[in-house]
């Protein structure tokens, strides 16, 4: 029964324009990023590692630059707006009570918005890497003889790949602010405040992840190892702390989810 | 007549330290109107959603249709509600909210009386424009079509004529008298004592989170003690009654005093009233709805 939840809530998210306004920003970014550097590609590379002097010459890479250029905030903020509305945003129009009246059970109705969140941040981090990949190959061509040389790949094969890869890591690093934005979403009728809280954990963690002061704590921030992935394509063939950053979430998600799961229970309804 | 609805000593405190309802019994049976009457901010609402599973009781519990009320039991399924404002997800139409809120149960559009909810709305061709550009006495239809979309067999109805022109109010009543007459049994909270006294066979009438009173209309109007007297004079009769125990409010009404009694008989305000050398024109009882209402409510500090 939980399928009748997601599938109406997916009617709901697809039919509303606020979605392809945020689905539209993720495509949109990508085209800009693979337009500038078609008509200006940039001529030196600023350290060993710039994957925007790398993505000028291959069309291959412009995803590797647009996924960089948009997992720090915008990407952030478009998911946390899903997160963020998730119940908020019924209880704020009032329809919250009416589907648990229908009756929607509410560990039902929590599990099948969450699974809607979650696609719809998967769908809006794999347009980025899709927009990027076709208007580069595109504007730019896939020329892979030179990228092999500077990041390590084989062949457009082990490039997409990799890009699979590195998608679905991005997607997953996104998951402690999706969960932290979902879980004030079931406390608060505001759904800026849920937003916000989502986009905040994001800001806040990258402002106290540049504090070298705090030293090894810095490890633990749910953003920490946001750059990881871009490991997936060094020449040298090392993993980073790829691992680490696919373990870091795991805790961040268990307990918002928990708390989300426990206060929803338990909330009386008064919106 | 079996109950359809029975809640014993439901009360909720919430965490600010409000007493919302205080040790509530409530007995609806099958087939009948009940009434739920009080002030705003009498715990009417709260009391409503605790029937609803929406908030949890502070303590006490109530059986819904057999069922025992806790978050989402499985009885709503036969119980319609119109809980405060009508609400629906704007950017939808009228049918799209309908048909998702019917669905996201996981029950087929098929099996929904459609057309017979949608005929109690009236909304015509508006009904497949978006909620959002519907006044307020459409919304109300619609979350009225919503509510009978399953045929309940229990309406739970919060303020439903809220907001509407005398007209709608009308047209609410009357739907309110047609499902009553189809066995539905409806349990409607007002603070418009009109509507009560119009439409329900018994009434609750709630003050502080308190029941003050609860037994059919007919009886609440009987004990309410209330006349209406025209008089020859009426600033010396409102003097004369001023003097006499058991007139808790005497005030100009038409062309002649409302006068509010307690535990006196007409017959001895008259008697007052003419050893004042008042004379009296005309006495009628009046059992008014209003009157005893706020008697009740009064009563209560």
């Amino acid at each position: 029964m939980i399928r009748a939840v997601v599938r109406t809530e997916l009617v709901k998210q697809l039919r509303r324009p606020r979605t392809w306004v945020a689905l539209g920003l993720v495509v949109a970014v990508p085209l800009i990023i693979a337009i500038a550097l078609r008509t200006n590609p940039p001529r030196q590379p600023e350290d060993g590692r710039d994957f925007f002097f790398v993505a000028g010459h291959s069309g291959l890479f412009v995803p590797v630059a647009a996924l960089l250029a948009t997992s720090h905030f915008l990407l952030i903020v478009v998911v946390s707006l899903f997160a963020g509305d998730a119940i908020a945003g019924e209880a704020a129009w009032g329809n919250l009570r009416y589907l648990l009246v229908r009756p929607v059970p509410r560990g039902r109705l929590l599990a099948g918005k969450l699974a809607v969140v979650a696609v719809f941040s998967i769908v809006a981090t794999m347009l980025i890497t899709l927009t990027a990949l076709s208007a580069g190959g595109l504007l730019l061509g896939f020329k892979v003889p030179f990228v092999e040389r500077l990041a390590g790949v084989s062949g457009t094969g082990d490039a997409i790949w990799r890009l699979v890869q590195a998608t679905g890591y991005v997607a997953w690093s996104m998951s402690s602010m999706i969960a932290f934005g979902f879980m004030v979403s079931t406390m608060t009728d505001a759904v800026t405040g849920a937003v916000g809280a989502g986009v905040g954990l994001g800001v806040v963690a990258q402002i106290l992840d540049a504090i070298p002061a705090l030293g090894h704590l810095r490890g633990g921030l749910p953003t920490h190892h946001l750059e990881a992935w871009t490991h997936l394509f060094a020449p040298d063939g090392s993993r980073g702390d790829i691992v680490r950053g696919l373990i870091l979430p795991v805790p961040y998600v268990a307990v918002f989810l928990g708390v989300a799961w426990w206060w929803f229970r338990r909330k009386d309804v008064l919106s | 007549m079996p109950l359809v609805l029975e809640a014993a000593g439901l009360t909720k405190q919430f965490r600010r330290g409000v007493l919302a309802v205080d040790q509530v019994d409530l007995h609806v049976a099958e087939g009948e109107v009940c009434g739920l009457l009080g002030p705003n901010g009498a715990g009417k609402t709260t009391l409503l959603r605790m029937v609803l599973g929406l908030v949890r009781p502070t303590a006490g519990g109530a059986v819904v249709l057999g069922t025992p009320v806790r978050p989402g039991y499985d009885a709503l399924r036969d119980v319609g509600t119109l809980v405060e404002e009508p609400a629906f997800v704007p950017y939808l139409s009228g049918r799209r909210n309908l048909r998702l809120w019917w669905e996201a149960a996981g029950a087929r559009w098929e099996d929904a009386h459609v057309d017979e909810a949608l005929e109690v709305a009236g909304l015509g061709t508006a009904v497949d424009r978006r909620v959002r550009t519907y006044s307020h006495g459409m919304r109300q239809r619609l979350g009225l079509a919503r509510a009978l979309l399953g045929r309940p067999r229990l309406l739970v109805l919060d303020e439903p004529t809220n907001g509407l022109d005398p007209g709608e109010m009308r047209e609410i009543r009357n739907l309110v008298v047609r499902l009553r007459e189809r066995g539905v049994t409806v349990l409607l909270s007002s603070h418009l004592l009109a509507e009560v006294e119009q439409v329900c066979g018994h009434v609750v009438v709630l003050d502080h989170g308190r029941v003050v009173a609860d037994s059919p209309v007919a009886e609440v109007l009987a004990a309410s003690g209330s006349a209406y007297i025209e008089v020859d004079d009426r600033d010396a009769a409102t003097r004369a009654l001023a003097t006499l125990d058991g007139v808790t409010d005497v005030v100009f009404e038409g062309d002649g005093l409302a006068v509010r009694l307690h535990e006196v008989a007409r017959s001895d305000v008259v008697a007052a009233l003419v050893a004042a050398g008042i004379r009296v024109e005309t006495v009628t009882a009046r059992h008014r709805l209003e009157d005893a209402f706020l008697e009740l409510v009064r009563a209560d500090p």
